[in-house]
């Protein structure tokens, strides 16, 4: 007679249940979607592209400090879905990294070495019963020196991949799947087109039009390669311009 | 490796002497992507399927395969945030051998020291046991060799192995298949055979991975 379910701990802490699954971890995902936004991240030929809801639950709250964007360095920019709290956290532990790389080794941190970096971070949470994973998923985003534009998207299991186009949050699904067609045919998309893709993309699938005020959206381009987050006019013209364009 | 709170471990005997902890491992293992092994006259090699959860993904960016040393390689089935884990603690105790020996390591040393370091992990308080099994290929002075580690950090050399999802119809199909003094041509032939065998949908170079370690002691990965 084994212990069957281990004692009804498996739901509490990283252990294995019966079926080989780690269920603190699959709530860690469901937390992630719990926090009601959903995010795209696009990569283009020269230029990467992350798109974010701004929820902004209260008129009374300052809106400019309600941020998922966060700069690590320079040039590197993460985006994080899910819960708040543990994406600050992660971005401080990440800034230290980065920070420390560039002293001890004298270059810029690379994007897949952090986001290898957060993932094997967030595989130590489903390791060790001390600490719960995190609730959140982070885009990593930059150009990088030899290989480009890239995009790496880590999540609460600690798995990490780099992507060409890819979503988080409430409509991940759906949005994967609406990429999915866009991206069929290896497009390789110019600036203007990859933060357009990424926005519509988020209209399509949320189902509604935004106001400038109501997302987030963060770029990095082979011209600019400085991480920067847009700013109300810009993404206004973006909107126009799919508008106009459909 | 026990954590403040946690100085009890997790792992711990069930009535009937099983530790369940390491079976539910094994079974995080059999529904991970399958992956095999054939030990050949004159070389390893490792194959495994990569089926990515989307097209979006980039699948440059996906490595199953990895070195440990330029002489020996491992491929995983199970949780892939764990295999990174095994894989870094691996390279670290292979250098650290160079480093005191000023040789490179042999494989049933590593192989030894890996299989140690998960067997920590079903002992110590407060973690769980790694979700992977490994399968380590190597050549050095005795020849070519592969292993398979499993979670609870018993290992075996084996002449071709198979492990994941369709571990019994690629066990099968490699009994069938294996000659003694195979050459290393056909066992890489027989490896995407038996992957394919059991693969869902059309096998291409794109969702597989290859590793391969002949007489010059160079593992290359494909």
């Amino acid at each position: 007679m084994s212990r069957g379910s281990g004692g009804g701990y498996d739901r509490h802490i990283t252990i294995f249940s019966p079926e080989g699954r780690l269920f603190q971890v699959e709530y860690a995902f469901k937390a992630v979607k719990a926090a009601g936004v959903t995010s795209i991240g696009v990569r283009g030929k020269d230029s990467v592209c992350v798109v974010t809801q701004k929820k902004v639950p209260d008129k009374l709250l300052d809106h400019t400090s309600v941020t998922h964007l966060f700069p690590i360095t320079k040039y590197l920019g993460l985006l994080a879905t899910g819960m708040t709290a543990d994406a600050r956290t992660l971005v401080q532990q990440a800034r230290y990294e980065a920070a420390e790389f560039r002293f001890k080794y004298g270059y810029e941190m690379p994007v897949d070495v952090l986001a290898k970096w957060i993932a094997d971070k967030s595989q130590v949470y489903t390791q060790h019963a001390y600490m719960r994973p995190l609730g959140v998923v982070a885009m990593v985003l930059s150009i990088d020196e030899e290989c480009g534009p890239r995009l790496f998207k880590c999540d609460p299991a600690g798995h990490f991949f780099g992507h060409k186009a890819t979503s988080a949050g409430l409509k991940e699904q759906e949005a994967i799947n609406f990429l999915e067609k866009k991206m069929k045919n290896d497009p390789a998309f110019t600036f203007q087109e990859t933060v357009q893709t990424a926005i519509s993309t988020l209209q399509s699938v949320l189902q509604e039009d935004f106001k400038a005020s109501e997302i987030e959206v963060g770029v990095v381009s082979k011209e600019n390669p400085e991480f920067r987050v847009l700013s109300i006019e810009e993404i206004d013209e973006h909107l126009t311009a799919i508008s106009e364009r459909d | 490796m026990g954590d403040s709170q946690y100085s009890f471990s997790l792992t711990t005997f069930s009535p009937s002497g099983k530790l369940v902890q390491i079976e539910h491992a094994l079974t995080a293992v059999g529904s991970g992507q399958t992956s095999l092994g054939i030990k050949a006259s004159n070389g390893v090699v490792i194959a495994t399927e990569k089926k990515l959860p989307s097209i979006l993904v980039d699948e440059s960016s996906v490595h199953k395969i990895q070195s440990l040393t330029p002489n020996i390689g491992v491929v995983y089935s199970g949780m892939g945030p764990d295999f990174r884990v095994l894989v870094r603690k691996s390279r670290k105790q292979a250098e650290q051998y160079h480093r005191l020996y000023k040789e490179p390591i042999p494989v049933t040393q590593l192989v030894r020291e890996t299989a140690a370091v998960m067997q920590e992990f079903t002992q110590s308080g407060g973690v769980r046991p790694f979700g992977v099994s490994l399968l380590v290929a190597g050549y050095d002075d005795k020849g070519p060799q592969l292993y398979q580690v499993d979670p609870s950090g018993s290992y075996f050399s084996w002449k071709a192995s198979a492990m994941g999802k369709n571990v019994s119809n690629a066990k099968t199909f490699l009994e069938k298949r294996y000659v003694e003094e195979m050459e290393l041509d056909d066992a890489v032939h027989t490896a995407i055979l038996t992957l394919k065998e059991g693969f869902e949908g059309q096998i291409s170079e794109k969702n597989i991975e290859i590793g391969i370690i002949g007489e010059k002691k160079e593992f290359r990965q494909y």
